[in-house]
């Protein structure tokens, strides 16, 4: 199974750079980034902390995305990995509440509506313990780790934007996530071969 | 079951939809905009007006400008022959000349290469580098405005070399020296500024490498390592030698920053600085300066009614004075609505800029 690493560009004409150059000589501009992506990113933060802290942190990312806008590097036409850096920073505040959120989901396991195709419906009651069961190993990730390995399967971002959010080599994001999805895996009780070789992944 | 897949499955299942009240974020935001819009802005004292994008670029004092201003004279004026090649006096309604100030349109300019299989095709000169200085009437203070040649501004209508006139159209602001030459550059330039430009001056990047050259290089501190086969160029990070095409591929690549046009004029700010001060050093000894003059004065076209004794003055004067009275700065601009990879100047920012030109 080879999963969509990015999605598809959400960008409706200007691309972010031009609209982040622009909000340089005429700040309202940068208006339109906030309409963009404040949804995409309050989802993200939604996921990690939970929809208490996300609506403010959605806020202070971009109060400071808009301070440093003069900084941004304009050969990026997408801003995604941009705002996901400086999201990821805030969210690391919270690391603390970050590990006992997925902690508890052990406890409690999420209430799950499975919908949609019938093979999913199918898996859906092991598909739940397996979730149980991966949440405490999130909890249990470095933060380095955790970073990469949920801005690649929550962030949707492929391995440039990683490299380009966290500002760490491209092969350090590939050490950090072939790590973490080890990890993963040993919780959910792996021990398929085919898995352990699967670290390369078409982007 | 593939792991990302379970995990992508928890997403989804902690996943909130934002609500509502996220539009207290966006408000919040908004009120960002207006403190940073309605911030009085500290100004460089005696440049009123200029506008907080600008200062990024403004460079301490020394800069391009400084390094024309001591490079050009100089050669002009010791050498006993007048400049390489001399345009003629402008013929155009101009704008009206005030007081005893002085402007002078710098250009530097690039052989065009000729397509592949005509080499012998000569497609001219094009340029690469607008400068608009002004010199106050007690020549203490200098002012340098970098005009990017992305800029789309009105061109007047100008002769081209062979003679046809090319009519008035928005374009960009180096394609009036492209088909124009100089005397174009010079007529747009003050159409669009409504700024009287009392000469033009016009500097060969050929040229450029051999000053860097005869000079026996020039040392320049990179933050970071620059790498780009189009320029020849590969340096590594901190101090290093450049010789003159090394000089002349850093200031001319596009690989750099962020590519644009405005990040190659910092860094042409920047080499012109390390070489200002290199000549400064050259010039104490008279072999060394005869040999870097005689390479200089080939590489200069300028009118003919260039006022060395007065340049030269200038010179002397901000040699001694430390050059504190030195500002460079780039003509205020955004994307252009016409074309977004191009810019515009931002109005009425950069007419308040170009008034200064207009006193003394």
């Amino acid at each position: 199974m080879v999963p969509t690493m990015t999605a598809p560009p959400t960008t409706r004409g200007t691309p972010d750079a031009e609209l982040i150059a622009e909000s340089r000589g005429r700040p309202e501009a940068f208006a339109a980034l906030f309409d963009r992506y404040a949804g995409m990113l309050y989802r993200y933060v939604s996921r990690r902390l939970g929809p208490e802290v996300a609506e403010d942190l959605v806020g202070e990312t971009f109060l400071i995305a808009f301070r440093r806008r003069d900084h941004y590097d304009l050969a990026h036409p997408d801003a995604r990995p941009w705002l996901f850096g400086i999201v990821t920073k805030l969210v690391a505040r919270h690391h603390r509440a970050e590990a006992a959120r997925y902690r508890a989901l052990l406890r409690s396991p999420v209430e799950t509506v499975v919908e949609g195709p019938a093979d999913r419906v199918a898996a859906g009651v092991s598909a739940t313990a397996a979730r149980s069961a991966l949440a405490p190993a999130l909890a249990g990730l470095s933060k380095g780790d955790r970073d990469v390995l949920l801005l690649i399967a929550w962030g949707d971002l492929s391995y440039e934007g990683v490299a380009q959010a966290l500002g760490i080599p491209i092969g350090t994001v590939r050490s950090r996530l072939s790590r973490a999805r080890r990890k993963v895996r040993a919780a959910l009780g792996d021990t398929n071969p085919l898995h352990a070789q699967e670290e390369r992944w078409t982007t | 079951m593939d792991d990302l897949t379970t995990l992508r499955d928890l997403g989804r299942d902690l996943e909130h939809e934002p609500p509502a009240t996220l539009g207290h974020q966006r408000r919040r935001l908004l009120d960002a905009m207006g403190a940073s819009a309605s911030r009085p802005r500290r100004r460089p004292a005696g440049f009123p007006g200029l506008p907080r994008r600008a200062n990024w670029v403004m460079l301490a004092g020394v800069a391009a400008i400084t390094a024309a201003l001591v490079v050009v004279p100089t050669v002009l004026l010791r050498s006993a022959a007048p400049a390489g090649s001399t345009v003629a006096a402008p013929a155009w309604d101009r704008p009206p000349k005030h007081g005893d100030a002085l402007n002078v349109l710098l250009v530097g300019s690039d052989e065009r290469l000729p397509p592949k299989g005509q080499p012998g095709l000569k497609l001219g000169r094009r340029s690469d580098v607008m400068i608009l200085l002004h010199l106050s009437a007690d020549r203490k203070r200098v002012v340098a405005v970098s005009l990017p040649r992305d800029s789309m501004v009105r061109i007047p209508a100008c002769q081209s070399s062979s003679g046809a006139t090319i009519p008035s159209r928005v374009d960009m602001i180096n394609q009036a020296f492209d088909t124009g030459g100089l005397r174009c550059a010079w007529k747009t330039v003050e159409s669009t500024t409504g700024v009287h430009v009392d000469h033009a001056v016009e500097i060969s990047y050929l040229g450029f490498k051999d000053m860097v050259d005869v000079l026996g290089g020039v040392d320049i501190t990179l933050p970071a390592a620059v790498r780009d086969p189009k320029a020849k160029l590969d340096l590594p990070a901190g101090r290093n030698h450049l010789n003159g095409e090394q000089a002349l591929g850093y200031v001319r690549t596009r690989a750099l920053g962020d590519g644009s046009d405005i990040a190659r004029i910092k860094r042409q700010h920047l080499l012109m600085n390390a070489l200002l001060g290199q000549v400064t050093t050259r010039a104490d000894d008279p072999a060394d300066l005869t040999a870097f003059l005689d390479v200089a004065r080939k590489a200069v076209t300028s009118d003919v009614d260039l006022d060395l004794d007065t340049l030269y003055a200038v010179v002397r004067g901000l040699r001694e004075s430390g050059l504190d009275g030195v500002r460079l700065v780039t003509v205020p601009f955004r994307p252009s609505k016409i074309d977004k990879n191009r810019i515009e100047w931002v109005q009425p920012e950069a007419d308040r800029l170009f008034e200064q030109f207009k006193g003394d």
